[in-house]
Parts: structure tokens; C-alpha cells; sequence
């Protein structure tokens, strides 16, 4: 398995979209929380990548997450 | 002239959207509400500064003041701001001022984000490795520490 990655685009106005690179199964949904505490932020919306369909073995199945996030009031 | 702008949180703005498109008189001075972001007195102070006002804070209130126009800033129990503009503006030229003012707060809090991030990545088992600018858009890249 290679580096695992979350990439966050911070836009103009402050709003944040995260997504998770090579992380598998259900590990990834835990980053969501993590980017909310970080970011004191609260997710608005989120959904698998088109890649959590590829499976590595028979055992896992890779899920990766794309997050949008905004600043609590 | 004098112009008063209720200025209403984005997140309220669907639900007071009827409100937001409107014009009001009240007391012979336009009243008007807009959507923004707008909520933190410092970032607001910070994006008044970039917008060229020389700003002074009081107590529950922020003053900027620019060439001919000057601004009141006041947040009500619930939280929402209004801002009052006196002197060479009117309707259009206040609701001007107040998008120029929610532009750049938008760029404080971008700036106040990506500082928050910085900060407290490492100990959260995160390494920043990257970091990139498109257009107006920063993009950091996250590596997971191993063994986190």
C-alpha cells in the first residue's frame, strides 16, 4: 500500500473540500472527523470517490471519501 | 445619505431569503439585508484593514472609516451584525461596500484556515507536503505519519 494522503483545497471564501488518497476500508471515514476537530469545521456533505470500487484482495474493500467542510457558527 | 445593511448569516439566508431581497424605510434612513459570512469581530476587524479603513473597535461595536463614508458595526443578542454607512453613499454604493468587505473576510478566514491546519497537523499524525496555489484556491497535501 502506498503514502497516504488527504488533500484539502481551502477556497477564497473559506470554505474546505477534503479527499483521502490510499485510504482503505473504514479508516478513511475517521478523517472526517479529524478535518472537523482541525478545522473546527462542520461537514455539509460527503461521498465515496470513484475509486471505492477497486478492491485490493478479498479481504478489504479500499473506500475513499470527499468531504466538504465549513466553519461552525 | 444613510444606509443601514442587515447582515444575515449565509447559513440563515435560504430560510430569510424573502428578507434578503429587501429594501426597506425605516425611520427615514434605508434599511437593507444581505447575506454573508461575516461572523468573528477579529477577521472583520482584519478585512475592514484590507479593504483601506482605518478601523477602531468598542465595545460590541467595530467603526471604519473610509474617504466620505464612514461604518457602524453592531451584533444584536442573536448574534447577527448590521453595519450603518453615513456620509457620500447610497444604496448601491453601500451594498457595494459591504460585498467588497464579505470578499475579504472570506480571504481572512481562508488565511485563518490554512494557519489552523499548519498548526495542528503534526499532532495529528499529519505532515503537510505539499502546498499549492490555483487561482484564488490553496490546496494542501496531507501525508499520513506512518504508523498514525
Amino acid at each position: 500500500m502506498g503514502e497516504q494522503h488527504i488533500v484539502v483545497t481551502i477556497t477564497v471564501d473559506g470554505s474546505v473540500t477534503a479527499e483521502t488518497k490510499n485510504i482503505h476500508g473504514g479508516k478513511c471515514l475517521d478523517y472526517i472527523g479529524l478535518l472537523e476537530q482541525l478545522l473546527e469545521a462542520q461537514t455539509t456533505a460527503s461521498a465515496y470517490t470513484s475509486d471505492y470500487k477497486r478492491v485490493e484482495d478479498a479481504l478489504t474493500s479500499p473506500q475513499e471519501v470527499r468531504s466538504d467542510l465549513h466553519e461552525q457558527p | 445619505m444613510s444606509v443601514s445593511i442587515i447582515l444575515v448569516p449565509i447559513a440563515l439566508a435560504a430560510v430569510a431569503a424573502w428578507h434578503a431581497a429587501q429594501t426597506e424605510e425605516q425611520d427615514g434612513h434605508l434599511v437593507c439585508h444581505v447575506a454573508t459570512r461575516m461572523r468573528d469581530p477579529q477577521l472583520l476587524t482584519a478585512a475592514l484593514t484590507d479593504t483601506g479603513a482605518s478601523v477602531e473597535t468598542a465595545e460590541g461595536e467595530v467603526v471604519a472609516r473610509w474617504h466620505g463614508v464612514d461604518a457602524v458595526f453592531r451584533r444584536d443578542e442573536q448574534g447577527i451584525w448590521s453595519v450603518h454607512l453615513t456620509g457620500e453613499t447610497d444604496e448601491e454604493q453601500a451594498l457595494d461596500i459591504v460585498t467588497a468587505i464579505d470578499a475579504a473576510y472570506g480571504r481572512q478566514v481562508q488565511r485563518a484556515v490554512l494557519a489552523r491546519l499548519k498548526a495542528r497537523a503534526p499532532d495529528a499524525g499529519l505532515e503537510v507536503t505539499s502546498e499549492t496555489k490555483q487561482g484564488d484556491d490553496i490546496t494542501l497535501v496531507l501525508t499520513v505519519a506512518a504508523g498514525a
